[in-house]
């Protein structure tokens, strides 16, 4: 980690810098989401939306970890601690969404059709 | 190594300048100590097995005689006005039958084995093990301990509530659990709710437990200490630790959830169009989906299983060596194994979902993985087995259940292989083949590992060994009585007897007495079993009766140890005073090799322990170097 | 005795203890919100009703958002204050995070507020009104209930003539408030007739209350202390009787099993009843004069005649029009309508002119065809902008929401169009944050309506109730601000006390603010999820 006063003032720079792009990140989304010419797909929310929106996100909150949170300079124990509960959170959100592609699904829940 | 047991005194001399007498209840009761903790955590726990082992008796009378009232040396313990409430004419009601069910697999699982495992085990050994003085955080240990306390409180004081205590199942499924006690006004006045209350402080202190235990173990452990040093009981530790850590927050999830459709009348898992007989159409919004909540539920509940086992495991990987004198077979497959275990324990759980109707392909997934988690299991066990092999055995208290648990908890793991498959698991689920089978695991598996574990750290907690003559009382009848009672289940459930029948069937054999299944069984044939299996259950409560005895006279009469490595063992636990102080070590240790170094060719003892400094003359072995090889021997 | 590595790393993992335990700790709230993360998309993948999307207002979301950026900012700000040596400026840069968190806490409280105040009602037909309960009135005056609170128009009414309560199970609030009403409305409970019961074994029965005492929880009580008492007693009786019925059958029975013959063994019910006390399991209480009662909606299982409490109360009487009156209606929404209208292969727009609330509502119906004409406009904006794809479909159409959601903004519009209110963008923006402003906005444009409570499928107010959205959303934003108050609480134990431990050690204090700031960006982080999902999607 940079633990010397001068690292650390360089990376003040870094800090604000980052703080802007998250400003910049929300706006975004917030304009793509709000203005109906903005629209990248089809006219309202769809699938384009979801993803762009959580790209977005995505990006934001790995600039918070990476820098923020100071993973860049993290040990690697750190990654395989906090790696351990993002791969079981993907596994969790996946494997439960599966339940989709059932065909009894749609006696139960209503489906456009 | 002493000659003699080293004693407490000795080492607060070595330690005066830390040391101040901290007074009664700083030292028993608010300690911070990871031993006394450990200590709290394994009677509390006993204290709720012993609960849990007594409801499920009441239970056992009423399968085994449905229409008859409870003889008064089981209800005896219940107020009058408690009876009038809950025993119709002195018989156990359906509605009781449900409460004392849910409430059995609950305290045995979250409040018995757990905490018996990970909290007491896990406390006292781990940081003795890798030489460290305490957890990484003394404090936190304490809380986690006080808040388990107090949810397990929470959960069985609503036994007293007008509602009764939870009663929909320890696995506490909606909409069932969602609209259970939806009479009472003051919603957390009612059992189901105060379940879930419990259950989010012991969700909270097993959070902390894991968290501190991880963090000693990866910094805390002593010089030369490497990975592949540690004994094979931290690595189980280490893995329970991650399970708990990141299986339990889903739950959390799904109890707050279940906690909002109960109190803030949401719909999570209630879905559209409900309607009950108690309520009528539900008033609720609807569009939510009871498949969640057994998503979010066995999303623990798989992991919690390997939870329950790997303590045991560790123990008995611990007793085997010591008592065989021979090095523990395959220790790396057996590391590898368990974090293997680890990693897919959290991909398996929808196999207590196929009846669910969630899908052909999730069922495929799951289908394939629960088939792929036996065969660390197997690995484990089977190395387990090889160690007995060409070792000079020695038949100690420990040593008689850590073998009887290699059998058991084979049994139990098979047993369970026709229920990974989906087509099997049609016909076997929610039948007493499953209670067998899991009973098979947790009872005579788990559970004699446990006492196995008691017996073998025994001398270490106290100074004295527990009683042998007492050992034999308790082991020999609780082996008998245990396949007495869980045996016949596997018959049962082949022949079709539902899991939550509460009058054993006999409902049921007055509508379908003629019913033949596909084995060609019908429930008539096996309906007298339940006679056997109850007599089995209450035999071995009786004969729990000497392990009490055991471990509290012990204490004070058993024979003294004659220094501080009774058993001659290698692991850095038994280099510590009898029974340690605060601070464990008389002075830091430092390990030089790996933990199951037993008879050893270069060595004139039968056991070379981790601490042992080297002779001059072996130049390989260095603290923080290379580990020495074990030499093979005949 | 003391722990290694409090504050300086291990050599070999490279890490301090509080290092791991907070990563750990974060693996494990990743966990957490992971498990509501995916029953968000389980449920939205799943929702069976039109799913609410860009329904909450954006700008107090976004202001957080903001808010809690920043304060992410200054936390690291802080934290390098301390490595620096820099007392003052930390201070002041954990003085303004803490400050953020509250900021946040507050709007959040507003967003709440708002909705917790906010009702909506999905008729039988699944037409959706949103709107405003008011509080009932009389003239100008507003009706005020016994305990001097205003009476709100979504109660369940019943003349009743006779209450019948569980000696068990009465909730003892209600029996006040139910005292509290009739004394408010002159009216009197008393017992009904005589409560006499065997209260010792083998004597004749004793009165307990008499016809005509006043009503009140002590009587019950008392009552209830009788019945217990009995209960106990007979249970004990019958019990052993069935003990002995058995050991009667066994021996008459040698070879059989118990359960084939259960069915004849039977308590001799006449040769106990000596032996028996009387349970009091109800009793009776007549209201002098029938008198108007109010009920929750929750709380009550409503029938003409007979009307059965939560608590086992059942009430004899007439059941009066109880209708939900909103004093504002601010949006309609055919949505749920015309999803469930599509699902049977009917014409949505059909179904709508079809429904109730077209039929019986001039406003709707006038609303409604506006909104038509609204939405060929839409149409027909989005086909010239856009024009038709290679199917000769256009490439672009109004969503399901525009086409059958006349929301709070259009009914604004709306009224506009026809020469009514028009705000000021001031007004209008504190319309974003507070909702539609009733007062400016005046009747014209948000009139009142009745819904008979025949017509009421489900009504809640804007809460975890009212779906599964609301539910999820309430939750996750619920949670996510307990984590903001934890995490402020202990920056600003640090902030406030810290002085000391700055002076004897300040690299341990800078760990501790950097452990803190950990968890405190991971807070940003969720919210950063947060965010999207529920303002945006």
């Amino acid at each position: 980690m940079a633990d010397t006063p001068e690292a650390i003032k360089k990376s003040v720079k870094t800090y604000l810098f980052v703080g802007g792009i998250l400003f910049l990140g929300t706006i975004i989304t917030v304009l793509v989401a709000t203005v109906p010419a903005l629209d990248i797909g089809r006219h309202g929310f769809d699938a384009m939306d979801c993803i762009l929106g959580l790209a977005i996100a995505t990006f934001k909150a790995s600039l918070v970890a990476y820098i923020f949170m100071h993973l860049n300079h993290e040990k690697k124990a750190v990654y395989w601690l906090f790696g351990s509960g993002l791969v079981m959170v993907c596994s969790l959100a996946f494997l439960t969404a599966l339940a989709i592609f059932d065909p009894i699904y749609d006696v139960f829940f209503y489906s456009g059709k | 190594m002493s000659s003699h047991a080293t004693t407490d005194t000795g080492h607060d001399a070595h330690h005066d300048d830390h040391h101040h007498d901290p007074g009664f209840i700083r030292k028993w009761i608010f300690s911070t100590d990871h031993k006394i903790i450990g200590l709290q955590y394994g009677i509390t726990a006993l204290l709720f097995l012993a609960f849990g082992f007594y409801l499920m008796m009441v239970m056992r009378w009423s399968i085994a005689y449905p229409h008859q009232p409870l003889p008064e040396w089981m209800s005896w313990v219940f107020t009058d006005g408690w009876k009038a409430r809950w025993l119709q004419d002195g018989k156990v009601t359906g509605e009781t039958y449900n409460m004392f069910g849910a409430m059995h697999g609950t305290i045995m699982v979250f409040l018995g084995i757990v905490p018996l495992g990970f909290g007491a085990f896990g406390n006292y050994v781990t940081p003795l093990q890798i030489g460290a003085p305490d957890m990484a955080f003394p404090r936190l240990n304490m809380a986690s301990y006080w808040i388990y306390l107090l949810g397990g409180l929470i959960m069985c004081g609503s036994f007293f509530l007008e509602s009764g205590s939870a009663k929909s199942g320890w696995t506490n499924y909606s909409p069932l659990a969602g609209f259970a006690d939806g009479q009472i006004v003051n919603q957390w006045l009612a059992g189901q709710t105060q379940w879930l209350v419990g259950l989010v402080f012991l969700i909270t202190s097993s959070l902390l437990g894991s968290v501190n235990f991880i963090t000693t173990i990866i910094n805390l452990r002593v010089r030369g200490m490497t990975w592949m040093r540690m004994p094979f009981f931290v690595w189980a530790m280490l893995v329970t630790a991650f399970l708990l850590l990141l299986a339990f927050p889903p739950l959390e999830a799904a109890g707050i959830m279940q906690l909002m459709d109960r109190v803030a009348h949401s719909s999570f898992f209630m879905p559209s169009g409900l309607f009950t007989k108690s309520e009528g159409l539900a008033d609720l919004s609807g569009g939510g989906s009871p498949l969640l909540f057994q998503h979010l539920f066995w999303f623990l509940g798989h992991p919690e299983v390997y939870v329950l086992l790997l303590p045991a495991f560790a123990c008995v990987a611990e007793i085997i060596p010591a008592n065989t004198r021979k090095p523990l077979w395959g220790y790396k497959s057996m590391v590898y194994s368990v974090l293997a275990l680890g990693f897919l324990s959290f991909v398996v759980w929808a196999h207590h979902m196929y009846m669910t109707g969630m899908g052909a392909a999730v069922s495929t997934f799951f289908q394939t993985t629960t088939v792929l988690i036996s065969v660390p299991s197997v690995v484990i066990i089977t190395a387990l087995l090889i160690s007995l092999w060409g070792g000079s055995i020695r038949f100690t208290p420990p040593m008689m259940w850590a073998c009887a648990f290699i059998p058991m908890f084979g049994i139990g793991g098979l047993t369970g292989l026709p229920l990974a498959f989906n087509l099997a698991d049609l016909h076997l689920h929610d039948t007493y083949y499953v209670i067998g089978h899991f009973h098979y695991v947790v009872a005579p598996g788990i559970l004699f590992g446990f006492f196995a574990g008691i017996l073998h750290w025994y001398p270490k907690f106290t100074g004295r060994y527990m009683s042998k003559t007492l050992n034999h009382l308790h082991f020999w009848p609780s082996l008998v009585c245990m396949n007495l009672i869980f045996f016949p289940m596997l018959v049962q459930g082949m022949a079709g007897f539902h899991r939550r029948w509460y009058n054993g069937g006999d409902a049921y054999l007055e509508k379908a007495a003629d019913g033949v299944n596909v084995f060609g069984q019908t429930v008539a044939q096996h309906i007298d079993l339940n006679i056997i299996m109850s007599m089995g259950a209450w035999t071995l409560a009786l004969f729990q009766i000497p392990f009490i005895i055991n471990l509290f006279t012990a204490w004070k009469v058993g024979k003294k140890v004659e220094n501080d490595n009774p058993w001659n063992a290698t692991t850095l636990e038994w280099a510590t005073p009898t029974p340690p102080g605060h601070g464990n070590f008389l002075k830091e240790p430092v390990t030089y090799r790996g933990p199951y170094e037993y008879s050893r060719e270069d060595c004139e003892d039968d056991f070379l322990p981790q601490w042992s400094a080297p002779r001059r003359l072996d130049p390989a072995i260095a603290p923080g170097g290379t580990e020495s090889k074990p030499v093979a021997h005949s | 005795m003391e722990i290694p590595y409090l504050v300086t790393p291990r050599k070999d993992t490279g890490l301090f203890n509080s290092k791991i335990a907070i990563w750990l700790f974060l693996a494990s709230e990743v966990m957490l919100f992971g498990g509501f993360f995916s029953a968000y998309v389980f449920l939205r993948l799943g929702a069976d009703y039109p799913w609410p999307e860009r329904t909450l207002p954006v700008l107090p979301g976004l202001i957080n958002t903001f808010v809690l950026i920043g304060s992410s900012v200054t936390v690291v700000f802080a934290w390098a204050s301390l490595k620096l040596r820099n007392w003052r400026n930390f201070q002041i840069y954990m003085g303004i995070t803490v400050f953020c968190a509250v900021v946040f806490m507050v709007f959040k409280g507003i967003e709440y507020n708002v909705k917790f105040h906010h009702q909506a009602v999905r008729l039988k037909d699944y037409t959706v009104i949103e709107g405003h309960l008011g509080y009932e009135k009389e003239g100008e005056q507003y009706v005020l209930d016994h305990k001097g609170n205003r009476v709100e128009e979504n109660l369940i009414f019943i003349e009743a003539s006779k209450l019948t309560f569980n000696t068990v199970r009465f909730h003892k609030p209600w029996v006040d408030e139910l005292l509290g009403q009739a004394e408010h409305r002159k009216a009197k409970i008393v017992l009904a007739e005589d409560v006499s019961a065997v209260t010792e074994e083998g004597k004749a029965p004793t009165v307990i209350a008499k016809a005509g005492e006043l009503f009140s929880n002590d009587l019950l009580g008392r009552i209830q202390k009788e019945h217990l008492a009995a209960r106990s007693h007979n249970g004990q009786e019958r019990t052993d009787a069935l003990r002995a019925e058995w050991v009667k059958a066994k021996a008459d029975n040698p070879g059989k099993k118990g359960w084939q013959i259960a069915s004849t063994v039977n308590i001799d019910a006449a040769a106990l009843a000596p032996k028996l006390l009387t349970e009091i399991s109800t009793v009776s209480f007549n209201v002098e004069p029938a008198t108007k009662f109010e009920f929750k909606p929750r709380d009550i299982k409503e029938a003409d005649g007979q009307s059965r409490l939560r608590d086992d109360t059942v009430v004899d009487g007439k059941l009066l029009a109880s209708p939900m009156v909103f004093h504002h209606v601010d949006a309609i929404d055919f949505q749920h309508l015309a999803m469930k209208a599509e699902a049977k292969g009917l014409d949505p727009m059909q179904a709508i002119e079809n429904s109730w609330l077209i039929q019986n509502s001039p406003f709707a119906k006038a609303a409604w065809t506006w909104h038509k004409g609204e939405v060929a406009k839409l149409e027909k904006k989005l086909l010239d902008g856009y024009g038709l794809g290679d199917d000769k479909k256009p490439r672009r159409v109004p969503t399901h929401k525009e086409m059958y959601r006349i929301g709070w903004k259009d009914l604004g519009a709306k009224a506009e169009s026809e020469g009514g209110v028009k705000l000021s963008w001031m007004d209008k923006t504190k319309e974003e944050f507070l909702g539609p402003n009733y007062d400016a906005r005046g009747e014209a444009t948000f009139p009142g309506f009745s819904v008979p409570r025949e017509q009421v499928g489900f009504a809640a107010k804007f809460t975890p109730a009212w779906n599964t959205y609301y539910a999820l959303y309430f939750t996750m934003t619920g949670l996510h601000g307990l984590h903001v108050i934890g995490g402020a609480l202990v920056l600003a134990y640090y902030l406030f006390f810290g002085r000391k431990m700055y002076l004897e050690n300040p690299e341990w204090l800078a760990n501790r603010v950097e452990i803190g700031g950990l968890f405190w960006h991971f807070v940003d982080l969720v919210w950063i999820f947060v965010f999207p999902i529920f303002y945006l999607m």
